[in-house]
């Protein structure tokens, strides 16, 4: 049976759910690898693999969401809580395009104090001065965050905050799309299953490019980590809209959640078993940052094309316990060890050129940077010019 | 891997009990294809092994620990670390060693720094008959890559008495590991007592460590190139849970340097040994606790 599900996933079928649970269960680990190897070589036969130079910036951790997953939020009011301010925002993107980076990742908590025109000014002020930098920002609950919060449809939202600069969209907050995971991991509040994809969906029909993602590891059953493949293989033959799809184990330290993590084989399995089920996504990401350099280069024998982001900073999985680093020099030297050519790409996966160590002096970058030094509690000036919604968040201001 | 056939061809041979060539292991080695090579070394190691996994629980001390506390209970092996300053030293922590755990396997040091005890003029075959006489049943490591000439200390330490030997590397490159490890195949051929080697470095480089390809590639290396050694090892400790595992699909079939004391530090991770069980079962393998003599003492 797992041999003849495999000789048609080799002859470039599309498989079932019901295939794609036996072959997940029942396929010995290096055929699982042959298999995404194998969709790998056929979606990316010049033997390229490709890594961005993006900073992972994390403007708020202050979160109403309060996922129980989650390592990194702070309530509303704590003394931990922050938000960024543009200026020190400007200063981590001057150093991300002194290590030759060319976009931002920007995430952060559902904070009820940054109304929407918060992000309106921050992405024009940033395009204003930083014209050719990308910005990859604000996962769906976000954005439906932002939606709620100021009362304006999600096509709205989008539309605006793509006129204020918005480049494309991060595939965060997908977690398991399956309302039962949802509602046990407390995101269910933040978006369902269909929220989630609605929002992408908008995003596709406003021309925008996104990614996808997946945080396994926790309450779901194997059934369910293949639904939410299929539901985003749904979309995708919808839309087209998704350039890369992204895995990644549940971090349980300091979470609320807590219990283990699932191991790396588990991952490798995972990983492969996506490349094999979303064979109209182009492109698969390495996840080392949860995985660690060892087996985040395993990844790509198991169907990965891309070493994800050379990170200047990390918040969100350092929060949960790991903290790996890579910087440009190493990532490459996995990639070339692994027998395969490293390109540097942008959001869009469309190749920059070579690595820019090669290029010019870049300095190494041996660990990652935090959203902010610790003890750090400056309140940026220019909140004042947003209203709060929050009593913490009112009182704030006064003091202000 | 040059190609499907070639790789078709070698798979029959190994499931029909033959062996590779020394040219069809380097080649091997060249690939970067570590899926059809873990694919090999998989089918020799469950030829030998099964589904079983191994793995030892073992006691860490230096040589100039005391000795007042307490051996946890679940070390089935004891292993003296570090360089001794002299020969009588180096015996001393083995006889309290000895006195500390009674029937438990007491293992230590490494060839090289025997090797500089002997440098003062006593010969090898004394320093290694001393530490046998005071009770160490296993010199802990034999880096091939230090000990000069390999045949004649694997020689010495059978001749002492030391018939369960433990092949292991302190930092040769990859490159230099796939020769050595050829070569501790047809040493066993010829000596028969190698009882395990461990193919990973054991010195680890913060400027240039080994990547994941490199790891798993020298272990299935190993276990292809020495097929009559019976056990291929990771350290568990060393290389951390993950490529551990992984390293289990690719030939390895024990783990060693599992921490004896079960209380999980600091709330990181979780007890090793729950850590150490649940790894192998999830990568499809059935855990078996040994002892430092490579008996199993319960599964
Ligand atoms: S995962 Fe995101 S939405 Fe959930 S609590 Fe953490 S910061 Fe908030």
């Amino acid at each position: 049976m797992v041999e003849q599900i495999a000789r048609a996933v080799s002859g470039g079928a599309r498989i079932s759910a019901e295939d794609a649970l036996r072959l997940y269960r029942d396929a010995p680990t290096h055929l699982l690898g042959r298999l995404a190897d194998g969709i790998r070589a056929r979606k990316h036969p010049e033997g390229i693999v490709s890594y961005i130079i993006d900073r992972n910036v994390n403007y708020t951790n202050v979160c109403t969401a309060r996922c129980n997953f989650c390592a990194f939020y702070r309530t509303v009011g704590s003394p931990d809580g922050y938000v960024l301010g543009f200026e020190e925002i400007f200063a981590k993107i001057d150093e991300t395009i002194a290590v030759g980076g060319n976009q931002m990742l920007l995430q952060g908590g559902h904070n009820p104090d940054l109304p929407i025109q918060w992000y309106e000014d921050l992405f024009r002020a940033i395009k204003q001065r930083y014209p050719d930098f990308k910005l990859h920002a604000l996962s769906p609950p976000e954005v439906l965050h932002i939606s709620r919060l100021n009362n304006v449809p999600v096509p709205a939202v989008i539309a605006r905050l793509v006129a204020a600069g918005l480049d494309s969209i991060p595939g965060g907050g997908a977690e398991m799309l399956v309302d039962r995971v949802r509602k046990l991991l407390n995101c269910y509040g933040k978006a369902s299953s269909d929220e989630w994809l609605g929002v992408m969906r908008e995003a596709h029909r406003a021309g925008l490019r996104t990614t996808a993602t997946m945080m396994y590891g926790t309450v779901e059953t194997d059934e369910e980590r293949i639904e939410h493949m299929l539901r985003l293989r749904d979309l995708q033959d919808e839309t087209g809209g998704f350039t890369a799809f992204i895995t990644w184990s549940y971090q349980p330290e300091h979470t609320e959640r807590a219990g283990i993590e699932a191991t790396g084989i588990d991952y490798l399995r995972t990983l492969a078993l996506a490349r094999i089920v979303l064979d109209n996504v182009d492109n698969l990401q390495a996840s080392w940052v949860t995985q660690g350099g060892k087996v985040g280069q395993l990844s790509l024998a198991f169907g990965a094309n891309d070493m994800g982001s050379v990170m200047i900073e990390e918040n969100v999985v350092r929060a949960a316990g790991a903290s790996y680093c890579m910087d440009e020099v190493e990532i490459v030297a996995n990639i070339e060890d692994a027998g395969f050519t490293a390109k540097r790409r942008n959001m869009h996966y469309e190749v920059l050129g070579d690595p820019i160590f090669r290029e010019r002096e870049v300095p190494r970058m041996l660990s990652l940077a935090t959203a902010r030094a610790d003890g750090d509690a400056s309140v940026p000036e220019e909140l004042r010019n947003y209203p709060a919604r929050s009593r913490q968040g009112k009182q704030l201001r006064l003091a202000q | 891997m040059t190609d499907r056939s070639t790789f078709d061809g070698m798979m029959s041979r190994l499931q029909a009990g033959d062996r590779l060539s020394a040219d069809e292991i380097r080649d091997l080695a060249a690939t970067p294809d570590i899926l059809s090579l873990g694919m090999l070394a998989d089918t020799l190691r469950r030829r030998l092994h099964d589904r079983r996994v191994t793995y030892v629980r073992v006691a860490q001390y230096s040589v100039d620990h005391t000795w007042t506390d307490a051996i946890p209970p679940g070390a089935t092996e004891v292993r003296i670390t570090g360089v001794p300053g002299s020969l009588p030293l180096a015996v001393a922590a083995v006889e309290q060693a000895r006195a500390a755990v009674g029937t438990r396997v007491v293992s230590g040091y490494s060839w090289t720094a025997l090797a500089a005890l002997a440098n003062g003029g006593t010969p090898m075959s004394r320093v290694l008959g001393e530490l046998r006489g005071a009770g160490l049943d296993a010199v802990a490591e034999v880096p091939m890559d230090s000990v000069g000439n390999l045949d004649t200390a694997v020689d010495a330490l059978k001749a002492a008495g030391f018939d369960q030997i433990r092949l292991t590397i302190d930092k040769a490159p990859a490159a230099d590991r796939v020769a050595l490890l050829i070569r501790a195949g047809a040493l066993q051929d010829r000596v028969g007592c190698i009882r395990a080697i461990n193919p990973l470095p054991m010195l680890l480089s913060s400027v240039r460590p080994t990547t994941g390809y490199d790891d798993v590639k020298m272990v299935a290396i190993a276990r292809l190139a020495a097929p009559h050694i019976d056990t291929v090892q990771v350290d568990w400790l060393r290389y951390g849970p993950k490529l551990a595992q992984v390293a289990l699909t690719f030939g390895a079939d024990d783990l060693d340097g599992v921490t004896a004391s079960d209380a999980a530090p600091d709330g990181h991770r979780r007890a090793p040994l729950e850590e150490v069980k649940r790894n192998i079962e999830a990568a499809g393998f059935v855990a078996a606790e040994r002892d430092g003599r490579f008996v199993v003492v319960s599964s």
